[in-house]
């Protein structure tokens, strides 16, 4: 064992070493750890790096001293600047160790590395953001070699002061090779949006602007402008407008980018989003007029994406024009775009698209009035219910049951529509809608339906009322009483729905339908008891499985109980229990095996005394043997 | 008047120009009809082309996933082991019926075609942040495997960049695009269940653990096997065959910290992020105790690290508490209530396992309407610096205090110098 492994692993985390190198993590060479915390001090780890340690050690030194080095290991560290091998080990603390020291260091070695030993520390000066750097930085920027002048470029870019961005706007101007250019026009945007974010937005507009005027990449001009437009506020407007009918793809895109969130967040001008709204429309109807769809589709979403949380009244206007409008990707991208800005002003012109003759737009504008807010649009769908217009009743009936207004009394007479499609309707939307009170009539509807085409849906709307009944035993005691009434495949049905209401009246019911002596009621109970996902059910399918050996469905229940001794969250004495009794009501091996396997999985007292009685049962005698080693060797603390 | 049914090139459509002098080829090239725009396929103008980096074992099924879509055209492919570029590109030219991607060993090479329109980054975590930044100075739209980020500081970098780049970016945390997640978030955000008071989030491990040096084997050709470009920003080490074979688990969580919380905590935190409304991440982090990590929003909220306690539900579960109900789901589709009526007769789609496709389909159509998907730069900034601040307590031992403002640790050094580490030269953002 290494000095630099008996410094750094403290006893206890031999052991935690010894799971993860089984486990196959990353850990330190042969002879050093990984610590959980920085344990050795300052002094030990500068012992390690004035020794002749090997490098592994030293690297490691290196990176603990990042957190416990002060100025002292300065001195320790520089050396190892100039190793190719050490070189970033070492930066690891000398870029985070505070004080004018390491900075010092930094500069000092910067001004006699070449190469890549030269490029890391000039990046570790721009991390350090000391604007004492920037001298130097000024004077690599010309080097001969492209990474060195790109790695001053991007710390000029990182310390960003003033005097950097000038720099690297001259920088800019002297122009040069493509990739000293595109480097330059990197660290400048950087910079750029670091002294708007200090508050120096007319010297971030100003080295935006040099970039612009440069010949950069496309990528880089867009990053300037959408810098720009941000610096600018309300006055950037115009440039975005610009850009967003540029004829190039990256600066189109970086346009609607930009477009989505610009004012958003401005707390200091409150009228900058509005602003960027009423552009955004004038492009709109502009790209609307000129029949360019992609444009105005892209415009309408992000008009829908800024105004999320609700639109003016400019905007809805807008909005609701261009769902008029002639051109069907137009109409269908606003109407939606109408129910993600929730402005019930909308409703109208929402409603006559809900009826249209196109079933996507219709189907679109159901959509989006679903999402509206408020009992104004509630109220307006019942008036309309009760109209007279025959071609507006599906749409009502369904906007009622997705919005889930409370009109149960106004849908019931439907179901005696002469209409088959009105009667399906209104089956569908009572399932969203109707209360405990009312739960029969889909009973009725979903166990006697007129037709397999009715009765499917009814099925469905019963699922789903039942699962959202607030008094879920209430709810459950409806349908086990009705289940008493039907035939056996209706019954069957019920028993579904009871499993997915849950609750101890639905397991009353399903265990009274698992012992009944009737086969299709037998299999679906012990079916839906195998997935009730809390432990109650484990008695019930415990009593299914003794009742009758060779039951149809004993096995069933029995790996029904086994799961719940598996999954579920147990005391240990009842989980060992529960492993016993699967024990004793086993008669498979493959099942015998699986309670060993639980066993096994959760070692403890009680489930230790269980594998030994196991070993007495005949033919289990090896696979218990094997459980009970398991559970012995995972209960003995480790050397 | 333009004729309703033919809209105008798009402005975010490609200019693909397919030659009419094609057919004049003298060799018998067969250009596959979907290559054309016919039956149905979508015409290569409206593809997005899509290059691959890293693409392991897990990015081998992102790649499914990406090539499942109709209008992806996957074009090319880099790994620094050229088995992997071989097998990969085989996959690939099989799937779109051509041998025309090509291969690369250095990922710049790739990122400078200008002809890529986005990138699949499934390389270990010590590549994903960096090269994520890389990618989006080189304009390129990004769907990158978590966790996404090393350290807190190249986190915020990695969001600014995105931001100042314009880039679409989807982190593969895929679980806000599955509807019984989506839904149990919605109940959270939305105040069914109340007042938020607490989240669970499952971290599938709570242990710093700080990467190193192991011993010094026989280094391969860099042709075979680029040891220089797989270590990338990561401090220099000797080749060691069982570090360059466990790239999931290098340098996750950076060199320091490393990984603790981040294996499921960059799914499981994620979404209890957008539980509590994409808010910024938790203030404090205590260290665990008695088998949980507690951490505390500035609105009060709880987030809780734990392992155990959980309904099986199977993996990288999630549980949200409220003062009027609870809702915990897992890998296994399904959702538990605290009562039915939360569902308030929806059926939610129960999809097993965690697939990826409705992540990538999302990422896919951002990536042509310039809008955010689900897993964007801003939901993993906060998810990552949440996981990242966890992992620190858990490395200090102690309790730290994040400051939302500047994003450093209030009065603590030692928790703020493991805020960032020094990338390998000449490695830089």
């Amino acid at each position: 064992m290494s000095r630099i492994q008996k410094m750094l692993i403290p006893t206890m985390l031999i052991r935690e070493l010894r799971v993860a190198l089984m486990a196959g993590l990353m850990c330190l060479a042969g002879a050093t750890a990984a610590a959980t915390g920085p344990q050795a001090t300052e002094a030990e780890l500068l012992a390690v790096l004035r020794s002749d340690a090997p490098e592994a050690d030293k690297a490691i030194s290196c990176k603990f001293l990042a957190v416990n080095g002060t100025s002292a290991a300065v001195a320790d560290l520089t050396p190892l600047l100039a190793n190719p091998r050490l070189a970033a080990w070492a930066r690891i603390p000398l870029e985070v160790i505070p004080g004018a020291e390491a900075s010092a260091a930094l500069l000092e070695a910067a001004t006699r590395l070449d190469g890549r030993l030269r490029v890391g520390v000039l990046h570790s000066l721009g991390v350090r953001g000391d604007p004492a750097a920037v001298p130097l930085l000024a004077g690599a920027l010309g080097a001969d070699d492209p990474e060195v002048a790109a790695a001053a470029a991007d710390s000029l870019g990182r310390i960003a002061t003033v005097e950097a961005g000038e720099l690297l706007a001259a920088g800019i101007l002297e122009s040069g090779s493509p990739e000293r250019l595109d480097a330059l026009a990197a660290a400048a945007v950087c910079g750029a949006a670091r002294l708007h974010a200090a508050g120096q937005k007319a010297e971030a507009v100003a080295l935006y602007a040099v970039v612009r005027a440069a010949s950069v990449s496309q990528q880089r001009r867009a990053e300037a402008i959408r810098g720009t437009i941000l610096a600018e506020g309300s006055a950037g407007i115009p440039l975005l407008v610009e850009s967003l009918r540029a004829p190039t793809k990256r600066l189109a895109n970086m346009a609607v980018f930009t477009a989505r969130d610009l004012g958003r967040s401005d707390q200091a001008d409150p009228s900058f989003a509005a602003a960027v709204d009423s552009a955004l429309v004038k492009e709109l109807e502009l790209a609307a007029g000129e029949g360019d769809l992609a444009r105005a589709v892209t415009l309408i979403d992000v008009l829908a994406e800024r105004n999320a949380t609700g639109s003016s009244e400019s905007v809805t206007t807008a909005l609701a024009r261009a769902a008029e409008a002639f051109l069907k990707p137009i109409r269908l991208a606003a109407i939606a775009a109408l129910g993600r800005t929730g402005n019930p002003q909308a409703l109208e012109s929402l409603l006559a698209a809900a009826t249209d003759q196109d079933s996507d737009i219709a189907r679109t504008a159901r959509g989006a009035i679903v999402a509206l807010p408020g009992e104004t649009v509630d109220r307006a769908i019942k008036d309309r219910l009760a109209g007279s217009d025959p071609t507006a009743l599906p749409a009502m009936i369904e906007l009622i049951g997705r919005r889930r207004i409370a009109a149960v009394g106004e849908l019931l007479p439907l179901l005696g529509h002469s209409d088959g499609g009105i009667r399906v309707a209104t089956i569908v939307a009572l399932g969203s809608i109707v209360d405990l009170d009312n739960l029969g009539v889909l009973i009725k509807a979903a166990t006697d339906p007129p037709s397999e085409a009715e009765g499917e849906p009814a099925r469905r709307a019963l699922q789903e009322a039942s699962v959202r009944m607030p008094d879920r035993e209430a709810c459950a005691a409806t349908l086990a009483a009705a289940a008493a009434t039907v035939p056996a495949p209706a019954r069957v049905m019920l028993l579904d729905v009871l499993g997915m209401v849950g609750g101890k009246t639905a397991l009353e019911a399903l265990a009274a339908a698992g012992s009944s002596g009737e086969e299709s009621l037998e299999d679906a109970a012990t079916r839906l008891l195998g997935k009730w996902m809390t432990a109650d059910a484990a008695p019930v399918l415990l009593a299914i499985a003794d009742a009758e050996p060779g039951g149809r469905f004993k096995t069933r229940a029995l790996r029904g109980y086994v799961r719940i001794a598996r999954q579920f969250v147990l005391p240990d004495a009842e989980r060992a229990e529960m492993c016993r009794r699967a024990l004793a009501v086993a008669t498979e091996v493959a099942d015998r095996k699986a309670v060993l396997e639980i066993l096994a999985r959760y070692p403890n007292s009680a489930t230790l005394t269980v594998a030994e009685e196991a070993q007495q049962v005949p033919g289990l005698e090896a696979e218990a043997a094997q459980a009970t080693a398991t559970i012995r060797a995972k209960l003995t603390p480790a050397n | 008047m333009p004729i309703a049914g033919h809209p105008r090139a798009s402005s975010i459509s490609r200019r693909r120009f397919v030659s009419a002098g094609l057919a004049a080829v003298a060799a018998p090239t067969i250009i596959p009809a979907s290559a054309l725009g016919l039956d149905g396929a979508v015409p290569p103008s409206e593809r997005i082309v899509v290059g691959g980096i890293g693409i392991g074992r897990r990015g081998e099924y992102d790649l499914g996933c990406f090539l499942q879509q109709p209008d992806v055209q996957f074009t090319a492919v880099c790994d620094v082991k050229e088995q992997r570029r071989n097998h990969v590109k085989s996959v690939i030219d099989r799937h779109h019926g051509t041998t025309a991607c090509t291969t690369h060993r250095d990922f710049r090479e790739l990122l400078d075609r200008d002809d890529i329109d986005a990138v699949l980054i499934a390389t270990g975590p010590n590549w994903h942040g960096l090269m994520s930044m890389l990618a989006a100075k080189a304009g390129k739209d990004i769907y990158c495997e978590k966790p996404c980020t090393k350290n807190i500081v190249e986190t915020l970098e990695h969001r600014d960049t995105m931001h100042r780049c314009g880039t679409v970016f989807q982190a593969g945390t895929q679980r806000r695009n599955l509807p019984h997640f989506a839904f149990a978030c919605e109940l959270a955000r939305t105040g069914r269940l109340g007042k938020l008071t607490r989240v669970y989030a499952h971290p599938n491990g709570m242990r710093a653990m700080t990467s190193g040096w192991l011993p010094e084997g026989p280094a391969p050709d860099a042709t075979i096997d680029d040891w220089e470009l797989y270590l990338g920003p990561a401090a220099w080490r000797p080749f060691n065959a069982r570090t360059l074979a466990d790239g999931f688990n290098f340098e996750k969580g950076g060199g320091m910290v490393g990984g603790g919380v981040l294996e499921w905590g960059s799914h499981c935190v994620d979404l209890c992020q957008w539980a509590v409304n994409d808010c910024p991440p938790p203030v404090d982090y205590a260290p665990p105790r008695d088998g949980q990590l507690k951490c505390r929003y500035a609105n009060g909220v709880e987030l809780v690290f734990r392992e155990q306690g959980w309904i099986p539900l199977g993996s990288c579960p999630v549980r949200f508490e409220g003062s009027e109900g609870w809702v915990e789901a897992g890998d296994s589709g399904k959702l538990v209530l605290s009562s039915p009526e939360l569902l308030a007769g929806r059926k939610v789609e129960e999809i097993d396992g965690y697939p990826a496709t409705f992540h990538v389909r999302d990422f896919l159509d951002c990536v042509k309407t310039r809008g955010k998907p689900r897993g964007n730069a801003v939901a993993a900034c906060n998810a990552h610096l949440a996981c990242h601040a966890a992992n620190i307590a858990i490395y200090l031992g102690r309790p730290v205090k994040l400051d939302l403002e500047t994003m450093t640790f209030l009065e603590d050094e030692p928790a703020n110098r493991l805020r960032s580490e020094a990338r390998r030269e000449p490695w830089q953002a």
